[in-house]
């Protein structure tokens, strides 16, 4: 069973059509009580990284998230503003994340971009630097869809499993153990986002 | 127990069906006795053909097209197409009638079909809501030939296009190939009744139709070929059509893409077809497909008898379906499935011309017209 | 490397998909809900549908059908049509829609474009300006389907809207909509440079060369069209089509 946790922020009924399409059981989360039977999460996530962490601590099922996580060790996907609020803290705002991973999230630097716009809108090319479960029967240098304008920065470069260009290189994907998180949308990624999103069902962890 | 036809597969499921003897049914004994003797598809329907094509040529000097194939992304029509092109020289319009079912694969269809032989492309959009009130109305009636509003609309629209603009000739896919053996009448009834069509609307619809498009046999059966001279034409009937090399064709020639089976360039004939018909009636058009090859040995009894034995939809596919066409309707899953459970009716529970079209048949036979047919 | 965004725009108008020419004489193009499925199937980047009656009837937006139509979509659904409040634009986001778009609510209420995108996120407010070019040089913005004119000057108000929060910006050319002879290369020239958040075209495309032609002179840019991706052929001929992967790929 997975479980999509809807704490108001992120395209919940994306996730739900492709799973219900691929035939997977899932539901969506609202209170503690529904993740009782949740054997994997994804957490989904759009808009500013304070306001997320703002709703996501006000949803009354943070610590059983943090006990399934980090105690029972159930595979989660963080997904854009998901997975940077598994990250420690973030240059948009001032509370602190998850800290699920120990990563920092970061604006953007507009030198680097070089006149390039803001937020990172559209579909660029996501390299696999190393094997992974969650991007099996998916080719390198796919293309999936980003809109963000702050990237996700690993302290330890071996959780980093994916990375996209844009300005310089960031990572698109992390993986620490159990924790999973893309910065693009998979749930907007036609086939190549169907196709990881399966995988992750998949996960055996 | 279903009694099986020992030279094709239909079978009592088609309940007016009759056996001889050797258990051949009356389909297979009509196709022997009416079709196949007048159906010449060598060098004498090669020529006849041609000569039509000449004849069409000629009149369309100086216009724009000549002539106008309706297509719908189906592999039959498109076919036709390169046939008339490239094999007769004609210069034909493509004419699409979009009732707002098109799959994805009809389109790119049609769209392959249009660049690679360089040819223009009409389309007629049916009103939706007008197209949705009305296949409402038909799932409401419990007939089980609800695929009628579309039929009905790409044959009034194709022959409103040739009367407005002066087009003579009409060419479509139809063949004897290929749809030799017809749908029997309890399955589909006439989709070119208008009376039915308008009496199921009357009792059931609940808006008017201002912009559908309707016809009526008399009209485009009588009026339109012997007065205005103008002419529903069948190529792929005057030479050898293999299904299965055409198809090969279209995909290795013009980037086709194939569908899972026949109609399924649209979405709804697909459900209708593939799980309406035989779930709510039992009647599972590709006995008439198969059959149909069967008798034009495109297909073997022993290959259609197995490939019967597997259901005509897969289960996951239709769950979507069912919810898409409940979606497009406007309506909910629950009612949908309401109409499915609802009492079956026929025809004869609405109004309907059936008296004109026995009476028109006979006169065609006598005058040596028609071969073979619905009963 | 970035792809520059190739985007279908589809107007709805009396629950019927329509197509203009310079916002007048619609032609009915018909179903929205298979036409977006059917954008779905050919993989488009992104679609953007409009309803341009709720602003002019000042109704709410049809939540239903924006909630079938964002389920068919597996790509980046931008909606706007009647967006005038904070809520109404959750309520849509929240029905599985990425962006919406604001036009003349912006004119009405400026703040709103902070307000919602303070809720929301930037990334997903849209800001589109309907565009006529000036008698004597220059452009002009217009709302409720070029009717009415807005005092502002254009380019004040592209950089007044960033300012406000705006993710991205769509200048829609009244002139050229529907008449497929190439996009306002002058008018994007103009805008580009004043922007720093996304930005998207629409209005003019008539065959693919014109987006490359966009694509090469300005390199990330969202290209938006609505004739183009509808209409096939000298009798513009409804047909849905958008260029594979492959065809796509050679566009850039």
């Amino acid at each position: 069973m997975i479980g999509i946790i809807d704490y108001g922020m992120g395209n919940i009924k994306a996730f739900s059509n492709i799973y219900k399409s691929l035939n997977v059981s899932h539901k969506v989360v609202k209170v503690e009580e529904h993740l009782k039977d949740v054997e994997k999460i994804i957490l989904p996530g759009v808009g500013a990284f304070d306001h997320a962490m703002r709703q996501l601590n006000r949803s009354g099922f943070l610590d059983a998230l943090n006990d399934l996580v980090l105690n029972q060790k159930k595979p989660v996907l963080g997904v854009c503003v998901g997975m940077q609020m598994m990250a420690n803290c973030s240059e948009e705002g001032v509370l602190n994340g998850l800290g699920w991973v120990d990563a920092t999230v970061n604006k953007f630097n507009k030198e680097e971009l070089n006149n390039k716009p803001l937020p990172h809108m559209g579909w660029n090319s996501v390299d696999c630097t190393i094997d992974n479960q969650l991007f099996k029967d998916i080719s390198t240098n796919s293309r999936f869809y980003f809109l963000h304008s702050y990237y996700f920065n690993p302290e330890n470069k071996d959780s980093s499993i994916a990375l996209t260009g844009y300005g310089n290189k960031f990572t698109c994907a992390v993986n620490r153990g159990n924790i999973f998180g893309v910065q693009f949308h998979p749930e907007k990624s036609h086939h190549n986002g169907v196709q990881l999103l399966k995988n992750f069902s998949n996960l055996q962890c | 127990m279903n009694r099986i036809c020992t030279n094709c597969v239909m079978d009592t499921t088609d309940i007016k069906i009759t056996f001889d003897d050797k258990g051949v049914c009356d389909h297979c004994n009509t196709f022997y006795s009416d079709i196949k003797p007048n159906w010449h598809t060598d060098e004498k329907g090669w020529s006849e053909i041609s000569r039509i094509a000449e004849k069409i040529k000629k009149e369309g000097k100086g216009k724009e097209f000549d002539c106008i194939i309706g297509v719908s992304g189906g592999i039959d029509s498109s076919y036709l197409v390169y046939l008339a092109k490239e094999k007769l020289g004609l210069r034909p319009l493509v004419f699409h009638v979009d009732a707002g079912w098109n799959s994805q694969q009809a389109v790119h269809n049609i769209e392959r079909i249009v660049d690679k032989l360089d040819l223009d492309l009409y389309t007629e959009v049916i009103d939706w809501e007008e197209m949705k009130d009305l296949q409402l109305s038909f799932f409401k009636s419990g007939v089980s030939h609800i695929d009628t509003p579309q039929d009905h609309a790409f044959f009034a629209t194709m022959y409103k296009f040739a009367s407005e603009y002066n087009v003579k000739y009409i060419l479509t896919g139809g063949n004897y190939s290929t749809e030799c053996i017809r749908n029997p009448l309890d399955w589909m009834y006439y989709q070119s009744d208008d009376r039915q069509l308008k009496d199921i609307q009357k009792t059931f619809g609940t808006v008017k139709l201002n912009n559908f498009p309707t016809t009526n046999i008399l009209w485009h059966k009588f009026y339109l070929p012997y007065v205005r001279k103008i002419q529903l034409i069948r190529p792929l009937d005057f030479m050898p059509y293999h299904k299965e090399e055409a198809t090969q064709f279209l995909v290795d020639h013009l980037d086709y893409q194939r569908y899972a089976q026949k109609h399924f360039e649209s979405r709804f004939t697909r459900f209708y077809e593939g799980y309406w018909l035989p779930t709510k009636f039992g009647f599972d058009t590709r006995k008439v497909q198969y059959s149909s090859l069967i008798l034009t040995g495109q297909m073997t009894r022993e290959e259609a008898l197995e490939k019967l034995k597997i259901p005509a939809f897969d289960k996951e596919m239709i769950k979507h379906d069912f919810e898409y066409i409940a979606t497009k309707l406007g309506i909910s899953v629950d009612e949908l499935q309401g109409y499915l459970d609802a009492p079956n009716k026929k025809y004869t529970d609405y109004k309907n011309q059936m008296w004109l079209y026995n009476f028109g048949a006979k006169v065609m036979r006598v005058l040596g017209v028609e071969k073979g047919g619905k009963r | 490397m970035l792809d520059p965004r190739i985007i279908p725009c589809l107007l709805v108008h009396n629950k019927g998909l329509v197509k203009t020419v310079k916002f007048k004489d619609s032609k009915y193009i018909g179903d929205p809900i298979n036409a977006v499925k059917i954008f779905n199937e050919k993989e488009v980047d992104e679609l953007i549908v409009i309803d341009i009656d709720a602003t002019v009837e000042n109704r709410e937006p049809d939540y239903k059908m924006i909630e079938n139509l964002a389920n068919e979509c597996r790509m980046p659904l931008c909606y706007g049509g009647g967006i005038k409040t904070v809520s109404q634009a959750q309520r849509i986001l929240s029905l599985g829609v990425e962006k919406i778009a604001i036009s003349s609510a912006v004119f009405d209420n400026p703040e709103l474009i902070k307000e919602i995108s303070s809720q929301v996120g930037n990334q997903s407010v849209v800001i589109i300006f309907d565009v006529k070019k000036k008698l004597f040089g220059g452009y002009e913005v217009y709302t409720h389907n070029a009717k009415n004119k807005i005092k502002s000057d254009l380019i004040e108000l592209v950089e007044k809207v960033q300012e406000l929060g705006a993710g991205e910006i769509i200048i829609n050319s009244i002139d050229n909509d529907g008449m497929m002879k190439g996009y306002d290369l002058d008018l994007i020239n103009k805008i580009k440079k004043k922007t720093s958040v996304p930005m998207t075209m629409l209005g003019g495309a008539g065959k693919l060369e014109d987006i490359s032609q966009v694509i090469e002179k300005f390199g990330i840019i969202g290209c938006a069209a609505g004739s183009l991706f509808v209409f096939k052929g000298k009798y513009k001929a409804v047909l849905i089509n958008y260029p594979n992967i492959k065809d796509k790929q050679k566009l850039f």
